[in-house]
């Protein structure tokens, strides 16, 4: 892990209020695991925090990220140009821990497909991806997904099930026998209805969590989420997380 | 040769820059980026006699260049500090100030007796930014009579140096710290976060309260360095918005024998080693032989 600088080589619109933002580095960021972020010093004097975004993919000195334009920070991100130098932090936190007896699971809502996406990409097509969004033109979010039909929901059922896509996943668990295990990302929500659907199966999921965040190091505890430990219920989400045991969230 | 070493509290410190408590986790979080030996001194997260659980999130909320933090005081208290973190501080050599807070005087007097003297820890730093829970949630360090009283009462239980650690929202900074010297305090760090508060706009209500900190807060803290460093004989520690190494001389010049940086590590995590740097360029350049040659140079 290191702060290494960077330069912004291309900053696009994957549809209409979210990019993709590819980042040359100075220096190899090393070892990566999929479910581990990096803190960005965002390209203006108007945004003072570093902001936290999953590393959508990496290699060779690039880095790349997917991003939801949210508020302050990422809006100063959609405009920033090719070139435009950054500070990138990382990699941080603990990713995901692959179970390897089962067939994994991928489950994204919405910009969450920037949590599980190196997953899918390390796991060359051995897992089952669900995808729930807004509405069709979301489903560009997928990328180079797309190419091994992922299961699809929209809330206005404009592509794929109409309804959650925990409702889509439930309907195919209930149907299949297979030994599985889920990896999953998206608003909390959608945990709170995972946990809720998944309950009476027992099966093994791991969630990447978000949470507004100063340092990205635990330093702050800033960015913590409620647990079932009753000793200490509050767990860092960058140094903790932001890949927990859904069983052990307190949603 | 120019040498950054200070001498505080009767040990000889290798610099003057701390981190401010809470805000390099347990020490060893930093370790991946530089060691913890980097700082003249580590001063802990806050601790307490029982761990506490700290606020429900969000508790972080970016103001213009500045945060406002509603940590809650989460720690794992002392016998878990001195159990699981300790170690980790004892193969080092960075000295420790142990920061602690109670909700009553009673937790505060229990809290200092209980962090038994050792070679590593040079000071207490007390966060008299607390909430009093028997006198209706008034904070501890507002009243110059309170500040007396409890630094009299912690400084009974223990042989350990205290340093006080005040609040700016007093009506005079000076009359407390002034209070706080009294009643025996060793050193003070001027100053805590200031209270704050944000309204979101688009949805019309109070989005957050908590305690702010960032680079707005300097001037404030420099007025304080400045007016108590004069008024006082006890060695100040000056903290709030040191970004950078011309904050921390400032500071210094101002009266300040040694600077605590914080929320500048969230922004840069790497802004402790560098302020080190640039102090020690500085003193070369200008042909200081120590940093104490700085101390109080622009107070006059």
């Amino acid at each position: 892990m290191d702060d290494i600088a960077g330069r912004i080589i291309e900053n696009v619109s994957v549809c209409k209020g979210y990019y993709r933002c590819r980042i040359r580095l100075s220096k190899a960021m090393g070892k990566v695991d999929a479910g581990q972020f990096v803190m960005v010093k965002v390209p203006s004097s108007e945004v003072f925090l570093r902001r936290p975004f999953s590393i959508l993919d990496c290699g060779n000195k690039v880095v790349t990220i997917l991003y939801k334009v949210m508020g302050k920070g990422t809006d100063a991100l959609a405009r920033a140009a090719r070139d435009d130098r950054v500070m990138v932090l990382g990699p941080l936190g603990k990713g995901f821990h692959l179970e390897k007896e089962s067939k994994p699971i991928l489950v994204a809502g919405g910009i969450g497909v920037a949590g599980i996406y190196l997953l899918w990409k390390r796991l060359r097509g051995r897992a089952d991806v669900f995808f729930g969004c807004s509405t069709r033109k979301e489903v560009a979010l997928l990328g180079d997904i797309l190419r091994s039909h992922p299961h699809i929901s929209t809330l206005d059922g404009s592509k794929g099930f109409k309804g959650s896509v925990v409702e889509l996943l439930a309907n195919h668990l209930s149907q299949s026998r297979e030994h599985v295990a889920i990896y999953a990302c998206g608003p909390a929500a959608m945990f709170a209805s995972l946990k809720d659907r998944l309950r009476e199966t027992g099966l093994p999921c791991q969630v990447l969590v978000e949470e507004r965040m100063a340092c990205g190091l635990g330093l702050c505890f800033g960015c913590v989420t409620k647990t079932t430990d009753d000793h200490e219920p509050y767990k860092r989400v960058c140094m903790e997380g932001p890949v927990f045991d859904l069983w052990q969230l307190s949603l | 040769m120019a040498t950054l070493a200070i001498d505080l509290l009767g040990k000889r410190l290798r610099n003057p820059v701390f981190n401010a408590s809470g805000t390099l986790g347990y020490g060893r979080e930093i370790e991946p980026l530089w060691p913890i030996d980097t700082l003249g001194a580590y001063v802990t997260k806050g601790l307490s006699l029982k761990p506490h659980h700290g606020n429900p999130p969000p508790r972080i909320w970016e103001e213009g260049t500045g945060i406002l933090n509603s940590i809650g005081l989460q720690n794992i208290g002392l016998e878990r500090f001195f159990d699981e973190c300790f170690p980790f501080f004892k193969k080092r050599k960075t000295p420790i100030i142990v920061n602690f807070f109670g909700f009553t005087d009673e937790e505060y007097i229990r809290c200092a007796e209980a962090i038994r003297p050792d070679p590593l820890i040079i000071a207490l730093e007390i966060n008299l930014s607390c909430p009093n829970v028997k006198k209706g949630g008034i904070c501890m360090g507002k009243e110059a009579q309170g500040v007396f009283s409890i630094i009299k009462a912690v400084k009974a239980v223990t042989k350990i140096p205290l340093i006080a650690k005040l609040t700016p929202e007093v009506t005079d900074i000076v009359q407390i710290a002034s209070a706080a010297v009294e009643a025996g305090v060793d050193g003070l760090t001027l100053l805590n976060t200031m209270p704050g508060a944000a309204i979101e706009v688009k949805s019309r209500r109070l989005a957050f309260r908590g305690g702010f900190s960032g680079p707005a807060l300097k001037p404030i803290a420099l007025k304080a360095v400045t007016d108590v460093s004069k008024a006082v004989s006890v060695p100040v520690i000056g903290s709030g918005g040191i970004m950078s190494c011309a904050d921390a001389l400032e500071y210094l010049m101002a009266g300040a024998r040694a600077v605590q940086v914080g929320t500048a590590t969230f922004v840069d995590p790497y802004a402790i080693p560098a302020i080190i740097e640039g102090l020690k360029a500085y003193l070369t350049t200008h042909r200081l032989p120590r940093t104490e040659a700085l101390v109080g140079l622009a107070r006059g």
